[in-house]
């Protein structure tokens, strides 16, 4: 019944399997949204936050998205800045991904805050040394630039299209596009590096503290290594993912390897100097303020496996993967490399948001476990509901995969 | 990084050895600043402590086990962990005095103050203040109640500097110089056994000056280069090497790099 | 489309830029930041000029002399204050938060007529003093029929209660709460003197406290720690040593040289070896009955190691520090405060005697009698004691038909306290006159509201452990108080004049002034804050040896541990339950949720079998008490060390429900030789559950 709506020349499953599809997946979207409004009505108090974990699942997976949605910038980098042809089949998927993820950081954000009526304080009053600041910056005019990305493609839904208003912003806008991916590279590299800061400047966390270069911490260079290494396989598992649940083929497996080949270099980049720095802070900064490398972990809960997962099995072992083009160039090898490596960032993330502040630095203090509760985890799930949600209806009635006619056929 | 530096700092120097643990400090200081009791206070990772007396324990079997107790105001840093990465300057070092402000109206509860922290000086307030019926009537004039969502701390009763500024003004005295106990907070007030010594610490006339330079004098985690305003004593070995981490070195009075 | 481009542009602009010159956006953001501060719910705090006012505040055991802060003729906050020799500045952790206690939720708010199991309604004044009288009346002249207990050790309360007993026909009918004074007075009756013992630690080079926990539970706790940090100046050289000898690492032990841990069991026979340790290093006494010390002395010393766990060594070492100061003391007290029969104390105390230490600066004292306010009362000391007087209820030797109860909890804060609460069922007219809606007032049958310290005249005559004569007084720092409460002293002696029974007072404040006049004291004076005292005495004290001889020794059981229960003056008292602001002091390995821990070492916990977290059952005399082990090493061998004063009944939100309560595992027994009720050396058994 909605088949014109479908983008041209493509099949889509029928209406009522597509209601039912939104149905499964609102209902975890309507039961995050009772948490999110009873953290709005009640405060935070009915989180499993506390006084040691003041972050804790929330800015988890705040880090973990934007840094799985840098494939967005990073690939529309390459494709309008460097002008690498091919990425052109999967930029649009990048964006909506970017955009999801983006967003859904920004709503998570204002649950986080204790004052979410004075969330915008951070352009009012801003501290312009604070890292979290430029985080507050970056993120919510990158956010509107993935936005403006992001309208074109809903203006180019067939039956909008028509309009001749529309269709020539969306033409004009297309054009414009490089400037806008410019600006995107630009802020995202910058909030990236941030978030890496917010942790690195911590002079009284030595699990996260690190020296760096003129104002910024290694920390800074590092996420946005790792985020530039993660997200364009995160696109890629995106889309393989949809492609095994709607059973199309949506972009051909040569585009694949090449974000493959993409996120495996920035990889070994990042694992690189994860080690080096790994190896600096252990050897260097941590005795320097009386602590050994055993006193950053404690039992299996925050146990050195963790470390050792992140940088080993979930780092240097998808990097030496995808940059090898014969493992690459496998499908089952290509996606488990991606899995690992967004693994492995997402690892990195929670441990520099939990597993920081849990070590006991004053030496009569000790150590602390950190669990979400229902109502952390109901709220992350919405945002994921949510991300569904858009991706479903932009895959159903929006162009979004130009090879889609062509490999389907 | 260089420690901020006033003419004027005021700062605590807290004799361990005389500190019975009795937690008159803890009531005074919730009383001044207005904290709301707390049904279950045994949750302490709930719990608003801007004053907490922690228990130090030498770790030895009965009968040689000794403990301490360890008074924690906020620290008043010379190079605060958590002003340079409040989003919204709402907290910062900025007066005469060192004092680290905190302020309530501006602060959007992102506790990122509170994860960089290491004294745990910062306490986010989970919920409104609820005082049982009747309480309200004798609330403290000297502090303002804070609404849930607001990240709070211990501010030396800053009121209480202001109140000491005035009257030394209309007594004709010298605002900026003020005599050796014309300002106290509430802690350093109602201890039984004045085993908190508080005044300005550049101040050759003020007691904490001498104290501060005792040889048995320490600040918690000097390491990491915080420069606390808050100076512990004691005479008891145990007591100082607990006041730092010393597991890298084994000994006490390594390298100070970060400061 | 009417819209093109270029229009649809300039009308997003233009709409965007012409909103920005509306004041909508800025006074909606403006109004958001004013809001979010200021909620109509979150309490505004008052302004105005901060005056302050003097205040006896008995809300701690000794209670503290304070400023009182007041605002728009609200008090806020307590303070020490400095011109007292008291206080010297300093206050204790509960009178530190006394100005949030006026408005505590426990506090009765209007008198209360008890109209079913647990429940009440409200009267007005009239009635319920008529309801007084009329109870009364019937058993005026009848021995036995009118009791009296009293929770206050040292106020001229006493003196009325008692003279209105007497006045009555029940000069046998006053009895009084556990507490050291009584034990004391009694054990120094075992040495041949009269009067209450004073300990003068200002003035002591070396302090030995048995049992006794001086700097936070014990005696005149503030003035305690004045003492303490006078002689342990701030960056300098200690001038006194003190040394604690109990069953707990507690916060009087804390600040130490010297912890020695002594089981709660052996604190007579620490006390003793200890003087065989003196004797040994040549301490000699030309008290008459020296000779038969020794030979005590000896015979404990052979049995020092069994009993304590610790090495005769330490023993020796302390003999010698005691030996090489000049102004020894050794204070003496159960570690919980009561409990401990004469014979722990006499032990301790015999120290001092062995020392050459009574009557000396800085030694041990004895306190005459003070002038009385009201001849016909009783001398406290000749009081009966709670807990005998309800054991006798209990078993219908003693057959009252009304109990007057002033400022004292007995259904909670007696030994055996399940028994103490149901023998008061056997009385059926029990009047509870209380500030607090405590456990012994949710028994009563009728209760009258008693002001906050705040709101009355009270005085102090001798609070425990002063070393010599010293009396305040405090007259009320509000106009009208915040409930609709009464003096109960006004209230009984209006009541004496109903039943024909003249004391020639009206008020409290008439017999605290008459008090101050018999002293010589100037009342205006001591109200502003002052204070009275007489010369300090000493006398002539035998060794005890007579009585010590007769004291039986512990019969060890194998499975029982020693119960060391522990007060810690901030989280209330036997008469005051954790106040609301003081919760935050409790430790979470001392209380955590509703569960209370029991604390043992290692070596204990071990012998026990359970582990940090277990929850175990203390059982004794048929009680139990349920809580979860710690492991702290602060703690005697074979010893459970346990908090008291949780697990209330009545009270508030905040206290209601939360723990055990200890007291019903303490287990009374009768002290050799002195007929006193004893259960500071109460063992219990532990077993998991």
């Amino acid at each position: 019944m909605d088949r014109a709506l479908f983008p041209e020349g493509v099949e889509r499953c029928s209406f009522g399997k597509f209601a039912l599809w939104m149905g499964f997946i609102t209902a975890f979207f309507l039961f995050g949204l009772f948490a999110m409004l009873l953290i709005f009505y009640k405060g935070i108090v009915v989180t499993g936050l506390d006084n040691y974990f003041g972050f804790g699942l929330w800015i988890t997976f705040d880090l973990a998205v934007i840094a799985l949605g840098a494939g967005a910038f990073f690939t529309g980098f390459l494709k309008y800045i460097l002008r690498i042809k091919q990425l052109e089949n999967i930029i649009n998927l990048t964006v909506i991904v970017g955009f999801i993820c983006y967003s859904g950081a920004m709503l998570v954000l204002t649950m986080d805050i204790g004052q979410p009526i004075r969330a915008w304080f951070g352009y009012w009053h801003p501290n312009v040394h604070s890292m979290l600041t430029e985080v507050i910056f970056c993120i919510t005019c990158y956010c509107l630039v993935l936005i403006i990305e992001y309208v074109p493609l809903i203006l180019e839904q067939k039956q909008l299209n028509k309009i001749p208003f529309l269709h020539h912003l969306a033409h004009n806008m297309h054009v414009n596009m490089a400037l806008f991916a410019g600006i995107g590279a630009f802020l995202s590299t910058f909030h990236q590096g941030s978030l890496g800061g917010m942790y690195g400047v911590l002079i009284g966390r030595p699990y996260a503290f690190r020296e760096g270069f003129f104002i910024w911490p290694w920390t800074f260079f590092l996420f946005v290594l790792s985020a530039v290494g993660c997200g364009p396989i995160f696109t890629v598992l995106v889309c393989t993912f949809m492609e095994k649940l709607t059973g199309r083929k949506l972009v051909d497996f040569k585009t694949k390897a090449l974000m493959g080949k993409i996120a495996g270099t920035m990889l070994t980049v990042y694992i690189f100097f994860k080690i080096l720095d790994t190896w600096a802070w252990a050897n260097n900064y941590l005795p320097s303020v009386g602590m050994t490398f055993d006193q950053m972990f404690y039992g299996v809960i925050y146990g050195k496996w963790l470390m050792f997962t992140e940088i080993i099995l979930c780092g240097l072992v998808p990097a030496i993967m995808l940059i090898t083009p014969s493992i690459r160039n496998n499908p089952t090898m290509l996606y488990t490399a991606g899995i690992l490596d967004c693994i492995g960032v997402t690892l990195n993330r929670y441990l520099f948001t939990v597993q920081a502040i849990a070590i006991p630095v004053l030496p009569f203090d000790s150590w602390q476990t950190y669990a979400p509760n229902w109502a952390e985890w109901a709220t992350s799930g919405m945002i994921v509901a949510y991300g569904f949600l858009v991706m479903s209806l932009s895959y159903r009635y929006l162009p979004v995969f130009p090879q889609e006619r062509m490999l389907n056929k | 990084m260089k420690a901020k530096e006033f003419n004027i700092k005021w700062g605590m120097v807290i004799d361990l050895d005389k500190c019975t643990g009795c937690g008159a400090c803890m009531t005074a200081c919730q009383v001044e600043n207005n904290i709301a009791p707390m049904v279950d206070a045994s949750n302490k990772l709930r719990t608003l402590s801007w004053m907490l007396v922690y228990e130090l324990s030498n770790k030895k079997a009965a009968p040689d086990a000794e403990i301490a107790y360890l008074p924690r105001p906020c620290m008043q840093c010379g190079n605060p962990a958590c002003v340079p990465v409040c989003p919204v300057v709402a907290t910062d070092k900025n007066e005469e005095g060192g004092i680290v402000s905190q302020i309530y109206p501006r602060c959007i509860g992102c506790r990122y103050c509170m994860a960089a922290c290491p004294y745990h000086a910062r306490y986010f307030n989970w919920e409104d203040p609820v005082f049982p019926k009747g309480m309200e009537k004798a609330l403290s004039p000297n502090t303002s109640a804070r609404p849930r969502g607001v990240v709070e701390k211990c501010n030396f009763c800053h009121t209480r500097l202001m109140k000491a500024k005035d009257k030394a003004r209309q007594e004709g005295g010298n605002p900026e110089a003020l005599a050796d106990g014309a300002y106290m907070p509430a802690c350093v007030e109602v201890c039984p056994t004045g085993a908190i010594t508080f005044g300005d610490l550049k101040n050759p006339e003020h007691k904490v000056h001498e104290l501060a330079k005792n040889e048995n004098a320490f600040r918690l985690l000097e390491k990491l280069g915080l420069a606390p305003q808050v100076y512990y004593m004691s005479k008891r070995e145990w007591v100082r090497k607990l006041g730092d981490n010393y597991a890298a070195t084994g000994k006490a009075g390594a390298a100070k790099k970060h400061s | 489309m009417g819209l093109d481009r270029r229009g649809f542009v300039k009308f997003v602009v233009g709409g965007v830029a012409g909103t920005l010159f509306t004041p909508v956006i800025w006074q909606g953001l403006d109004d958001a930041s004013i809001w979010s501060q200021n909620w109509g719910w979150i309490p505004r705090v008052p302004k105005g000029e901060v005056k302050t006012k003097s205040a006896l505040s008995k809300l701690c055991p000794s209670g503290c002399a304070v400023k009182v802060k007041v605002i728009e003729g609200k008090p806020f906050a307590a303070v020490g204050n400095a011109a007292n020799p008291m206080s010297k500045g300093g206050v204790c952790p509960i009178c530190a938060g006394g100005a949030q206690l006026l408005y505590s939720p426990a506090r009765v708010k209007s008198p209360m007529k008890k109209v079913g199991e647990g429940k009440f309604e409200a009267i007005k004044w009239e009635d319920a003093e008529a309801l007084l009288v009329e109870k009364l009346t019937p058993l005026k002249g009848q021995e036995g029929k009118i009791a009296a207990i009293s929770g206050d050790e040292t106020g001229s309360a006493n003196e009325v209660l008692s003279a209105l007993l007497s006045g009555l026909g029940n000069a046998g009918g006053f009895a009084v709460m556990p507490g050291e004074m009584y034990t004391a007075t009694r054990g120094v009756k075992l040495m041949g003197g009269n009067g209450q013992p004073g300990f003068d630690i200002e003035g002591a080079d070396l302090v030995l406290m048995i049992g006794a926990d001086a700097l936070d539970s014990w005696g005149t706790s503030v003035a305690n720690l004045k003492a303490f940090a006078a002689s342990h100046p701030t960056g300098g050289a200690a001038t006194a040593q003190y040394i604690y000898a109990g069953p707990t690492l507690n916060n009087t032990a804390s600040v130490c040289d010297k912890w020695l841990a002594v089981p709660p069991t052996a604190t007579a026979t620490f006390s003793l070896a200890l003087a065989h340790a003196l004797i040994e290093a040549g301490a000699v006494s030309s008290a008459a009955d020296f000779a038969e010390y020794k030979a005590l002395a000896a015979k404990a010393a052979a049995g020092f190691e069994a009993a304590t766990g610790l090495k005769a060594e330490a023993l020796k070492e302390l003999a010698a520090k005691i030996k090489a100061a000049k102004a020894p003391l050794v204070v003496a007290g159960a570690s919980f405060g009561q409990g401990a029969g004469a014979l722990d104390f006499v032990a301790a105390a015999s120290l001092n005697v062995l020392l050459g230490r009574v009557g000396q600066k800085g030694g041990m004292t004895v306190l005459g009698a003070a002038p009385k306010a009201i001849a016909s009362a009783a001398d406290r000391e000749n009081a009966k004691d709670a807990a005998s007087l309800l054991a006798q209820v209990a078993t219908g030797k003693a057959a009252p038909a009304a109990l007057l109860i002033y400022e004292a909890n007995p259904a909670y804060a007696l030994p055996q306290a399940a028994e103490m609460a149901k023998a008061m069922g056997n009385i059926a007219f029990k009047v509870s006159f209380s500030t607090y809606m405590d456990e012994t007032a949710a028994l009563a049958d009728l209760i009258l509201p008693a002001p906050h310290p705040y709101e009355r005249y009270d005085d102090a005559m001798n609070p425990y452990g002063v070393a010599k004569a010293t009396y305040l007084a405090g007259k009320p720092v509000l106009k009208q108080p915040v409930l609709d409460v009464k003096d109960p002293v006004d209230v009984l002696l209006a009541a004496a004049g109903k039943l024909g029974l003249s004391l020639g007072f009206e008020t409290y404040a008439d017999v605290i002034k008459a008090k101050a006049k018999a002293l010589g004291a100037d009342f205006d004076a001591l109200a502003a804050g002052g204070i009275w005292n007489g010369e300090p005495k000493g006398g002539a004290l035998s060794l005890g040896a007579g009585a010590l001889a007769k004291a039986a020794p512990a019969a060890a059981d194998e499975k029982a541990v020693a119960l060391a229960p522990v007060t810690r003056l901030a989280y209330g008292s036997a008469t005051l339950a954790t106040p609301p602001a003081n919760l935050l002091n409790v430790r979470d390995t001392e209380l955590k949720g509703k569960d209370l821990f029991v604390q043992l070492n290692a070596a204990t916990a071990k012998k026990l079998g359970v582990a940090e977290g277990n929850k175990v059952k203390l059982s004794a005399g048929g009680a139990e008490v349920k809580a979860l082990v710690h492991v702290n090493e602060g703690v005697a061998a074979n010893t459970a060390a346990i908090l008291l004063g949780f697990g209330r009944s009545a009270w508030d939100e905040f206290t209601k429900g939360k723990g055990d309560n200890v007291y019903k595992i303490l287990t009374v027994s009768d002290e050799a030789g002195t007929g006193l009720k004893v259960w500071a050396g109460s063992t219990v058994t532990v077993a998991k559950v």
